[in-house]
């Protein structure tokens, strides 16, 4: 071996230093161009499928703080937004396509009498601890869900005729699920299941104390994710930071790992206007909910300056509603009883109802009439041939003559032969500006049909107190689907549920009506003919909007503010209608 | 002085426990309780459940007792809407108001008394334009005034416009942490300061005025004391017993929170926290929120009894016979 000697030794380093000073100008030079240039694509949306999209922090924002982050015993805004970003599906039913799609579950098998279900396991999924997921977790988390001290609020979901499925694990990688009778949404049923791992809280189930786990003190690096992020900071009354869950079992097109972003920032902003303004200031990337109407006029001039997109979702599927309380009981010593819960009174305030106005009104032209509980917004369901009542005063006032309700006195109010004035009290959910604005304009509608409406104003769990012991006469408030398929809110449709609002936990159908609704739904929930389910509904929704029993005016259209730095959207009328897919989301970085 | 300070203290123990136990009592009187609000999206056995493990089906006399023998122990309860201990809750919360509680008492004070001194000695163009900016001051509702603040922290970008601290937080050193702190305190200091450093500045500037009349001030300038110096060593001292009463009631009112500004500003404090705690009608979180505000509250009064006590040697002299 020779070694160098003389001038060759202090020309190496000096080669080398040149070597490095070169390689730093280009370096640098590099990055001021890349830095400078124009981007091609300014103000526009990314495409996922871009492997450059990899990377960045989103920050969007809730109003409300965690109480647990356990979904089996805290059903919330924030759980719920927890439980997506840390936890997967068996099978998902997509938000926005309402399509069914394999998750954990790589395929699945349904036995002839659609009564058992056979679901084979994706391989080498590991929750973020390294753990392997396997068939153990599903039967861990079923007896987690079914188990009575858990008191799980996961489990009427996934009950059927008030029976639990049944689940067994033949291999690792096997699940057979058997149902107790059939169910027409089929395997949509899986998308109710949220999962936990079994080699953390298996000590915690048997000790009675499941439901006490993952309470929101328990340390970040304790809680597991088999999800696209991992909770790694929560600071009280601040904030929630997730980041990438880098053992995420889910890939996009090309091959890429899920998710994009490396970071969610969740900022906790109670107040609606302060959350606002600060998507407006640029401190949010996005809102946790929709905007509101009145807000859609503020974020146009971002909108134009290019800082901000405003997408519409489309119209929503949760339309404000107002109803009579239609226990008998209830009126039984009133001298309003002959007429204040018969369909004819309701059918002549749905007349009464200038729809196009509500719409103006309340929801500043954002709005879409409707006529019953299914909107446009759940296209799948929505049936449009239904008894309709047009805007007509004149009607109204005929339907009312047909009565007995005259105008008999000075005064500008109708009254029955009794004499006993068209009066009723209307509550309404304080602090909702649709509702309220909405109360007002029934109130102002129904005034020169002479109905006289006195509106009271109750914040949300005094109203809801009133509705639950059936202690009022009429409430406008909030339809809150949390499933776009009939048969997954029955306690809505059937006579003995507890959403039954204007008549609720009946022992026997009160009338003939809710009964066939009853017989009806039978129908939708156990048929696995979809054609004969979507019969079976569409009849529901005509003897409904022939009844009215909850009459809906105005569903609003759906706006998201977003910054123009995210990508990777899809767009969902159910909430979070962004973030239920955050794994594919994108940012610019940089700006 | 010994027995005043034991007296004041039975007080202050007398207003926290009565308080308390009024916002315990009504909270759970008051129509729709907690878990009326959730049993809206809950199965009837679902709800019939969460009111079990909450202990909400126990009559009022069991739940006050239960929760009076815990607070004997200095355990709050749970709260309902956070699942956590309420005394471990209230601890962080109160410390976050106590800072910016800090802040906005000496923005407050360094605006307000020293401007009450000029406009309460002064003529002229000066005094009314203090007077006028005072009026304003005090007659903007600290929400209008949050609101304008976080307008122009928007728009101009100068200051963050909510929060208190920003998402980059966590990986700060200290003194980065304490820079972004500081960034983050004037919006919420200054909305609170405003209005309270106009009312002192309306009570300074009358005291001092009252004070400048008296005799031993026309004493100390006969003798060739100079205007300012008289005003400030005889005239000052005298015209603050108004003032630092004032104090003690500011005190408490800030250290138990404004929740219109913590709202509106993002500010994780104990104001923000009773005001989710109302919505919500959590219970023990409402109760422990109220004994805090009553402990401030007292503490404050305390306090300025007890400055008042140093500066004014008639109070003293008052307290010994």
């Amino acid at each position: 071996m020779d070694w160098p000697t003389g001038q060759d030794v202090n020309r190496q380093p000096r080669a080398l230093l040149s070597v490095l000073l070169i390689g730093a100008i280009a370096f640098v030079g590099w990055r001021y161009w890349t830095s400078t240039r124009p981007d091609p694509e300014e103000g526009t949306e990314i495409r996922v499928s871009e492997s450059s999209t990899r990377g960045g922090t989103l920050r969007s924002s809730l109003r409300s703080e965690p109480k647990s982050f356990n979904r089996f015993v805290e059903r919330s805004v924030p759980t719920d937004i927890y439980s997506l970003f840390t936890g997967s599906k068996l099978i998902r039913v997509n938000r926005a396509t309402q399509e069914i799609e394999a998750e954990l579950a790589e395929r699945w098998t349904t036995s002839p009498d659609n009564l058992t279900y056979t679901l084979t396991l994706r391989d080498g999924v590991t929750w973020s601890d390294g753990t392997p997921f396997t068939s153990a977790d599903v039967v861990f988390s079923f007896q987690a869900i079914y188990d009575p001290k858990v008191g799980s609020q996961l489990a009427s979901s996934l009950m059927i005729d008030g029976k639990p499925l049944v689940v067994t694990a033949p291999d690792p990688k096997t699940v057979v699920i058997k149902l107790p009778q059939t169910f027409g949404p089929g395997v949509a049923i899986f998308d109710n299941v949220h999962l936990a791992a079994k080699h953390k809280y298996e000590a915690a189930l048997k000790a009675g104390k499941f439901g006490e786990a993952l309470g929101v003190q328990t340390p970040p690096a304790d809680l597991v994710s088999i999800g696209p992020f991992k909770l790694t900071t929560y600071t009280p009354g601040q904030r929630l930071i997730f980041d990438r869950n880098p053992r995420y079992w889910k890939k996009d097109a090309t091959g890429i790992q899920l998710p994009y972003l490396d970071q969610v920032i969740l900022e906790i902003v109670p107040d609606q206007n302060a959350e606002l303004v600060r998507l407006q200031a640029g401190q949010l990337d996005m809102l946790q909910q929709q905007v509101r109407s009145e807000d859609i006029a503020t974020l146009r001039p971002l909108e134009q300056q290019g800082k901000l997109k405003l997408i519409e979702l489309g119209v929503s599927a949760d339309p404000d509603l107002f109803f009579f309380n239609l226990r008998s009981p209830y009126w039984a010593k009133d001298p309003r009883r002959d007429w204040i819960t018969r369909k004819e009174f309701r059918q002549a305030i749905s007349h009464a109802i200038d729809r196009e106005a509500f719409a103006n009104t309340v929801f500043l032209g954002a709005g879409v009439p409707v006529w019953g509980p299914m909107t446009p917004g759940n296209p799948k369901w929505f049936s449009p041939n239904v008894p309709r009542y047009g805007y007509s005063v004149e009607r109204a006032k005929e339907i009312l003559a047909g009565l007995g309700l005259r105008n008999r006195d000075a005064d500008p109010w109708l009254e029955d032969p009794k004499g006993t004035e068209a009066r009723f009290t209307l509550i309404a959910y304080r602090g909702n500006s649709s509702v309220e604005r909405g109360s007002a304009i029934i109130r102002d509608e129904l005034k020169p049909l002479g109905i006289a409406v006195d509106v009271v104003l109750l914040e949300q769990g005094a109203l809801i107190e009133r509705l639950q012991t059936g202690d009022f006469e009429a409430i406008n408030f909030i339809q809150n689907w949390t499933n776009l398929d009939p048969a997954m809110s029955p306690d809505f449709w059937l006579s003995s549920g507890s959403a039954h609002i204007w008549n609720i936990g009946q022992s026997k159908p009160a009338t003939d009506w809710e009964k066939e609704i009853d017989d009806l739904m039978g129908i939708v929930m156990r048929s696995v003919d979809q054609a004969e389910r979507k019969k079976a509904f569409d009849d529901i929704q005509k003897i409904f909007a022939e009844h009215l029993p909850v009459l809906y005016f105005v569903t609003p259209r759906l706006y998201m503010g977003v910054s123009t730095r995210v990508g990777g959207l899809t767009p969902s009328i159910l909430r979070p209608q962004l973030l239920w897919n955050v794994e594919r989301m994108t940012v610019k970085q940089g700006q | 002085m010994g027995r005043y300070l034991l007296t004041r203290l039975a007080f202050a123990l007398l207003l926290v426990y009565v308080v308390s136990s009024a916002a315990f009592i009504l909270t759970r009187i008051a129509p729709g309780g907690y878990v009326d609000q959730q049993c809206v999206t809950l199965t009837a056995d679902e709800c019939k459940a969460l009111r079990l493990r909450l202990g909400a089906d126990r009559p009022l006399a069991e739940q006050y007792l239960s929760w009076m023998s815990g607070i004997i122990r200095l355990d709050f309860g749970q709260s309902f809407l956070y699942g956590r201990p309420v005394g471990a809750l209230l601890r962080d919360r109160a410390i976050n108001t106590a800072m910016l509680a800090t802040i906005a008492l000496l923005f407050a004070t360094a605006i307000g008394i020293p401007l009450g001194i000029y406009s309460g000695t002064n003529h002229g163009i000066g005094r009314a334009t203090v007077r006028v900016l005072s009026v304003i001051g005090l007659s903007v509702p600290p929400l209008i005034g949050s609101l304008a603040l976080v307008f122009l922290a928007a728009r101009t970008g100068w200051l963050p416009v909510g929060g208190m601290t920003s998402s980059a937080g966590v990986e700060m050193t200290w003194a980065q942490w304490l820079a972004d702190l500081a960034r983050h305190l004037p919006l919420p200091a200054l909305a609170l300061a405003i209005p309270m450093a106009a009312t002192l500045e309306r009570l300074q500037s009358e005291a001092i005025e009252s004070a400048s009349h008296e005799s031993f001030v026309a004493a100390s300038r006969a003798r060739g004391v100079d205007r300012m110096r008289s005003i400030l060593r005889h005239a000052w001292p005298v015209s603050l017993r108004p003032v630092l009463g004032l104090y003690g009631v500011m005190i408490g009112t800030l250290f138990s929170g404004s929740f219109v500004v913590e709202v509106v500003t993002s500010w994780p404090g104990l104001g923000q926290l009773m005001f989710a705690a109302l919505r919500a009608r959590d219970l023990f979180l409402v109760a422990g929120c109220a004994a805090t505000g009553a402990f401030f509250l007292a503490a404050g009064t305390l306090i300025s009894d007890l400055l008042l006590a140093y500066t004014d040697p008639r109070v003293r002299s008052g307290e010994r016979a």
